[in-house]
Protein backbone atom coordinates (compact mmCIF):
# COMPACT_ATOMS: atom_id res chain seq x y z
CA UNK A 1 0.00 0.00 0.00
CA UNK A 2 1.37 3.37 -1.10
CA UNK A 3 1.86 5.61 1.79
CA UNK A 4 0.69 9.55 1.29
CA UNK A 5 3.08 12.13 2.45
CA UNK A 6 1.37 14.59 4.58
CA UNK A 7 1.89 18.14 2.39
CA UNK A 8 -0.20 20.07 3.56
CA UNK A 9 0.96 23.51 3.26
CA UNK A 10 2.11 25.54 6.33
CA UNK A 11 0.81 29.08 6.38
CA UNK A 12 3.15 31.76 7.86
CA UNK A 13 1.58 34.08 10.04
CA UNK A 14 3.41 37.21 10.63
CA UNK A 15 2.80 40.70 11.53
CA UNK A 16 2.97 43.39 8.61
CA UNK A 17 5.53 46.02 10.49
CA UNK A 18 6.49 47.68 7.10
CA UNK A 19 4.85 50.67 8.43
CA UNK A 20 5.97 50.71 11.90
CA UNK A 21 8.77 52.99 10.52
CA UNK A 22 6.66 55.60 9.19
CA UNK A 23 4.10 56.06 12.80
CA UNK A 24 7.90 55.83 14.47
CA UNK A 25 9.27 59.22 13.06
CA UNK A 26 5.97 60.21 12.92
CA UNK A 27 5.78 60.04 16.44
CA UNK A 28 9.64 61.64 16.53
CA UNK A 29 8.74 64.41 14.42
CA UNK A 30 6.19 65.75 16.73
CA UNK A 31 7.81 65.37 20.36
CA UNK A 32 10.51 67.34 18.88
CA UNK A 33 8.30 69.76 17.66
CA UNK A 34 6.35 70.48 20.27
CA UNK A 35 8.84 69.19 22.96
CA UNK A 36 10.86 72.50 24.55
CA UNK A 37 13.96 72.05 26.72
CA UNK A 38 12.68 74.87 28.27
CA UNK A 39 14.71 77.13 31.03
CA UNK A 40 13.47 76.07 34.21
CA UNK A 41 15.80 77.99 37.18
CA UNK A 42 16.06 81.77 38.13
CA UNK A 43 16.42 83.77 41.42
CA UNK A 44 13.74 83.09 43.87
CA UNK A 45 12.25 85.01 46.62
CA UNK A 46 9.87 85.05 48.98
CA UNK A 47 7.15 87.89 49.32
CA UNK A 48 6.45 88.68 53.38
CA UNK A 49 3.23 86.94 54.60
CA UNK A 50 0.56 89.21 56.45
CA UNK A 51 1.16 89.96 59.49
CA UNK A 52 0.11 92.65 61.30
CA UNK A 53 3.12 92.83 63.67
CA UNK A 54 5.53 93.43 60.61
CA UNK A 55 7.77 95.99 62.62
CA UNK A 56 8.62 99.39 60.58
CA UNK A 57 11.96 99.44 58.99
CA UNK A 58 13.30 102.68 59.54
CA UNK A 59 15.63 104.01 56.60
CA UNK A 60 19.24 104.24 58.59
CA UNK A 61 18.02 100.91 60.16
CA UNK A 62 18.74 99.16 56.78
CA UNK A 63 20.94 99.38 53.88
CA UNK A 64 19.65 101.37 51.04
CA UNK A 65 20.62 100.06 47.51
CA UNK A 66 19.49 102.38 44.70
CA UNK A 67 19.50 101.28 41.04
CA UNK A 68 19.45 104.03 38.71
CA UNK A 69 19.48 104.22 34.70
CA UNK A 70 22.33 102.57 33.24
CA UNK A 71 23.27 100.36 36.12
CA UNK A 72 24.68 102.55 38.52
CA UNK A 73 23.72 102.06 42.40
CA UNK A 74 23.28 104.60 45.14
CA UNK A 75 24.19 102.89 48.28
CA UNK A 76 23.26 104.38 50.82
CA UNK A 77 23.28 107.72 49.12
CA UNK A 78 26.88 107.37 47.66
CA UNK A 79 27.71 107.28 44.20
CA UNK A 80 28.34 103.34 42.94
CA UNK A 81 29.56 102.83 39.49
CA UNK A 82 28.41 99.79 37.62
CA UNK A 83 31.82 98.49 37.53
CA UNK A 84 32.78 98.93 41.05
CA UNK A 85 29.45 96.97 41.97
CA UNK A 86 30.94 93.44 41.41
CA UNK A 87 33.95 94.33 43.57
CA UNK A 88 32.68 96.45 46.52
CA UNK A 89 28.82 95.93 46.89
CA UNK A 90 29.37 92.72 48.87
CA UNK A 91 32.40 94.23 50.92
CA UNK A 92 30.54 97.01 52.07
CA UNK A 93 27.46 95.22 53.02
CA UNK A 94 29.70 92.65 54.95
CA UNK A 95 31.28 95.50 56.42
CA UNK A 96 27.68 96.94 57.66
CA UNK A 97 26.62 93.65 58.61
CA UNK A 98 28.92 92.96 61.20
CA UNK A 99 27.90 95.56 63.23
CA UNK A 100 24.32 94.85 63.15
CA UNK A 101 23.63 91.45 61.25
CA UNK A 102 20.07 91.87 61.10
CA UNK A 103 20.37 95.13 59.09
CA UNK A 104 18.09 93.97 55.71
CA UNK A 105 18.89 95.58 52.34
CA UNK A 106 15.96 97.53 50.54
CA UNK A 107 16.95 96.95 46.85
CA UNK A 108 15.28 100.03 45.03
CA UNK A 109 14.95 100.57 41.27
CA UNK A 110 14.69 103.83 39.22
CA UNK A 111 11.53 103.47 36.94
CA UNK A 112 13.80 103.97 33.96
CA UNK A 113 16.07 101.88 34.59
CA UNK A 114 16.43 98.14 32.87
CA UNK A 115 15.29 94.81 34.09
CA UNK A 116 18.71 93.51 33.31
CA UNK A 117 20.45 96.13 35.77
CA UNK A 118 18.36 95.40 39.17
CA UNK A 119 18.72 91.89 38.33
CA UNK A 120 22.08 92.05 38.18
CA UNK A 121 22.49 93.84 41.51
CA UNK A 122 19.87 91.45 43.08
CA UNK A 123 21.91 88.34 41.94
CA UNK A 124 25.22 90.12 43.39
CA UNK A 125 23.41 90.74 47.01
CA UNK A 126 22.01 86.78 46.36
CA UNK A 127 25.30 85.48 46.54
CA UNK A 128 26.63 84.23 49.95
CA UNK A 129 28.82 87.02 51.26
CA UNK A 130 32.16 84.83 51.68
CA UNK A 131 33.77 87.45 54.21
CA UNK A 132 33.69 86.07 57.69
CA UNK A 133 30.00 83.78 56.72
CA UNK A 134 28.39 86.75 56.96
CA UNK A 135 24.60 86.67 55.52
CA UNK A 136 22.26 88.91 54.26
CA UNK A 137 19.00 87.77 56.03
CA UNK A 138 16.33 90.25 54.26
CA UNK A 139 16.29 91.54 50.90
CA UNK A 140 13.44 93.60 50.04
CA UNK A 141 12.11 94.90 46.85
CA UNK A 142 9.63 97.21 47.35
CA UNK A 143 7.29 98.67 44.95
CA UNK A 144 6.89 102.07 43.41
CA UNK A 145 3.33 101.79 44.96
CA UNK A 146 4.81 100.99 48.45
CA UNK A 147 7.22 103.72 48.32
CA UNK A 148 5.22 106.57 47.18
CA UNK A 149 2.70 105.26 50.42
CA UNK A 150 5.69 105.29 52.61
CA UNK A 151 6.63 108.95 51.51
CA UNK A 152 2.89 109.91 51.47
CA UNK A 153 2.56 108.62 55.02
CA UNK A 154 5.48 110.59 55.78
CA UNK A 155 3.99 113.51 53.95
CA UNK A 156 7.10 114.12 52.25
CA UNK A 157 6.23 115.57 48.47
CA UNK A 158 8.37 113.36 45.87
CA UNK B 1 26.12 31.35 -32.65
CA UNK B 2 24.19 30.35 -29.52
CA UNK B 3 23.84 32.93 -26.89
CA UNK B 4 25.01 31.78 -23.28
CA UNK B 5 22.93 33.66 -20.95
CA UNK B 6 24.27 35.70 -18.22
CA UNK B 7 24.11 33.67 -15.58
CA UNK B 8 25.99 36.32 -13.01
CA UNK B 9 24.29 35.91 -9.87
CA UNK B 10 23.14 39.55 -8.75
CA UNK B 11 24.54 40.26 -5.43
CA UNK B 12 21.59 42.06 -3.00
CA UNK B 13 22.47 45.91 -1.88
CA UNK B 14 20.99 45.59 1.25
CA UNK B 15 21.43 48.31 4.34
CA UNK B 16 20.98 46.51 7.93
CA UNK B 17 17.95 48.22 8.96
CA UNK B 18 17.35 45.33 12.04
CA UNK B 19 18.62 47.64 14.73
CA UNK B 20 16.70 51.10 13.34
CA UNK B 21 13.63 50.04 15.14
CA UNK B 22 15.74 50.12 18.69
CA UNK B 23 17.12 53.49 17.81
CA UNK B 24 13.88 54.70 17.06
CA UNK B 25 11.87 53.66 19.77
CA UNK B 26 14.82 54.30 22.15
CA UNK B 27 14.18 58.47 20.88
CA UNK B 28 10.75 57.80 21.22
CA UNK B 29 11.14 57.15 24.95
CA UNK B 30 13.20 59.72 25.40
CA UNK B 31 11.02 62.32 23.90
CA UNK B 32 8.38 61.20 26.20
CA UNK B 33 10.12 61.53 29.86
CA UNK B 34 11.68 64.57 28.91
CA UNK B 35 8.33 66.06 27.31
CA UNK B 36 7.64 69.29 28.36
CA UNK B 37 5.43 71.73 26.49
CA UNK B 38 5.47 75.48 26.52
CA UNK B 39 3.03 77.60 27.95
CA UNK B 40 4.40 80.86 26.52
CA UNK B 41 6.82 81.50 23.24
CA UNK B 42 7.90 85.06 23.57
CA UNK B 43 11.13 84.88 22.74
CA UNK B 44 13.10 86.93 25.51
CA UNK B 45 16.66 87.52 25.74
CA UNK B 46 16.86 86.77 29.87
CA UNK B 47 19.05 88.21 32.22
CA UNK B 48 22.21 86.12 33.44
CA UNK B 49 22.92 85.15 36.72
CA UNK B 50 25.34 83.20 38.96
CA UNK B 51 22.38 82.10 41.66
CA UNK B 52 20.03 79.99 39.92
CA UNK B 53 17.26 77.54 41.54
CA UNK B 54 15.00 75.60 40.34
CA UNK B 55 11.43 76.19 39.23
CA UNK B 56 8.58 74.23 39.61
CA UNK B 57 6.76 72.95 36.87
CA UNK B 58 2.88 73.79 36.20
CA UNK B 59 3.89 77.68 37.60
CA UNK B 60 1.83 80.44 36.70
CA UNK B 61 3.77 82.32 34.43
CA UNK B 62 3.86 86.21 33.45
CA UNK B 63 6.18 86.94 30.71
CA UNK B 64 6.75 90.95 29.42
CA UNK B 65 8.86 91.09 25.65
CA UNK B 66 11.32 93.32 24.85
CA UNK B 67 10.72 96.57 24.63
CA UNK B 68 11.41 95.94 20.63
CA UNK B 69 7.57 93.97 20.43
CA UNK B 70 6.10 96.59 23.09
CA UNK B 71 6.73 95.23 26.32
CA UNK B 72 3.59 93.06 25.74
CA UNK B 73 2.69 91.53 29.56
CA UNK B 74 1.21 87.72 28.88
CA UNK B 75 0.08 85.32 31.43
CA UNK B 76 -0.34 81.43 31.65
CA UNK B 77 -1.80 79.32 34.54
CA UNK B 78 1.02 76.93 33.74
CA UNK B 79 -0.87 74.69 32.21
CA UNK B 80 -2.85 76.85 29.32
CA UNK B 81 -1.64 78.73 26.71
CA UNK B 82 -0.54 82.31 27.57
CA UNK B 83 -2.74 85.50 26.99
CA UNK B 84 -2.02 89.17 26.38
CA UNK B 85 -2.97 91.28 29.04
CA UNK B 86 -3.04 95.39 28.49
CA UNK B 87 -4.00 96.64 32.46
CA UNK B 88 -2.51 96.05 35.19
CA UNK B 89 -5.88 94.74 37.30
CA UNK B 90 -6.35 92.11 34.51
CA UNK B 91 -2.52 90.95 35.99
CA UNK B 92 -4.39 91.27 39.45
CA UNK B 93 -7.37 89.55 38.33
CA UNK B 94 -5.53 87.09 36.95
CA UNK B 95 -3.23 86.77 39.97
CA UNK B 96 -5.90 86.53 42.36
CA UNK B 97 -7.69 83.71 40.40
CA UNK B 98 -4.53 81.38 40.76
CA UNK B 99 -3.91 82.05 44.21
CA UNK B 100 -7.75 81.53 45.17
CA UNK B 101 -7.59 78.17 43.67
CA UNK B 102 -4.24 77.28 44.80
CA UNK B 103 -2.53 79.46 47.73
CA UNK B 104 0.87 77.92 47.30
CA UNK B 105 0.66 78.66 43.58
CA UNK B 106 4.05 79.94 42.92
CA UNK B 107 4.34 82.29 40.26
CA UNK B 108 7.48 82.91 37.21
CA UNK B 109 8.47 86.24 36.12
CA UNK B 110 10.00 85.78 32.44
CA UNK B 111 11.31 88.96 31.14
CA UNK B 112 13.68 90.91 28.69
CA UNK B 113 16.56 91.95 30.37
CA UNK B 114 16.05 95.23 28.17
CA UNK B 115 12.34 95.99 29.72
CA UNK B 116 12.24 99.42 31.64
CA UNK B 117 11.91 98.06 35.56
CA UNK B 118 8.33 100.13 35.56
CA UNK B 119 6.90 97.47 33.73
CA UNK B 120 8.00 95.12 36.01
CA UNK B 121 7.63 96.82 39.06
CA UNK B 122 3.80 97.01 38.16
CA UNK B 123 3.42 93.24 37.57
CA UNK B 124 5.48 92.88 40.88
CA UNK B 125 3.04 94.99 42.27
CA UNK B 126 0.18 92.96 41.32
CA UNK B 127 1.20 89.75 42.84
CA UNK B 128 1.83 91.30 45.89
CA UNK B 129 -1.47 92.75 45.89
CA UNK B 130 -2.93 89.39 45.33
CA UNK B 131 -1.18 87.53 48.03
CA UNK B 132 1.33 85.77 45.95
CA UNK B 133 3.92 83.75 47.91
CA UNK B 134 6.66 82.82 45.62
CA UNK B 135 8.04 84.56 42.54
CA UNK B 136 10.65 82.89 40.62
CA UNK B 137 12.72 85.76 38.16
CA UNK B 138 13.60 83.03 35.10
CA UNK B 139 17.33 83.70 34.40
CA UNK B 140 20.13 81.91 31.96
CA UNK B 141 22.91 81.16 33.53
CA UNK B 142 26.13 84.01 33.83
CA UNK B 143 29.65 82.58 32.86
CA UNK B 144 32.80 83.48 33.57
CA UNK B 145 33.18 85.20 30.13
CA UNK B 146 29.87 86.48 29.95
Amino acid sequence: MGVFKNSKREIESEIFTGSMADISFLLIIYFMVTSVFSATRGLDFALPEDNTETPEIKQEDSIDVFVQPGGDLQLDGNPMAKEQIADKLLPYIAETLRENPKKPVILRTDPEATYGNMIYVFDILRTPVEDGGIKIETISIPTQREISNIWTMLGVAQ
Amino acid sequence: MAVIRGRVKKSGGEIFTASMADIVFLLIVFFVLTYNTEVDRTQVDLPETWVRKNIPKKAAVISISSPDTGEIVRVSTGEEMSLPVSTNEEVITFASTVVAQDPTKEFIIKADEDVHYEKVDAVLDALKQSKVKTIYLLSDQRTVDG
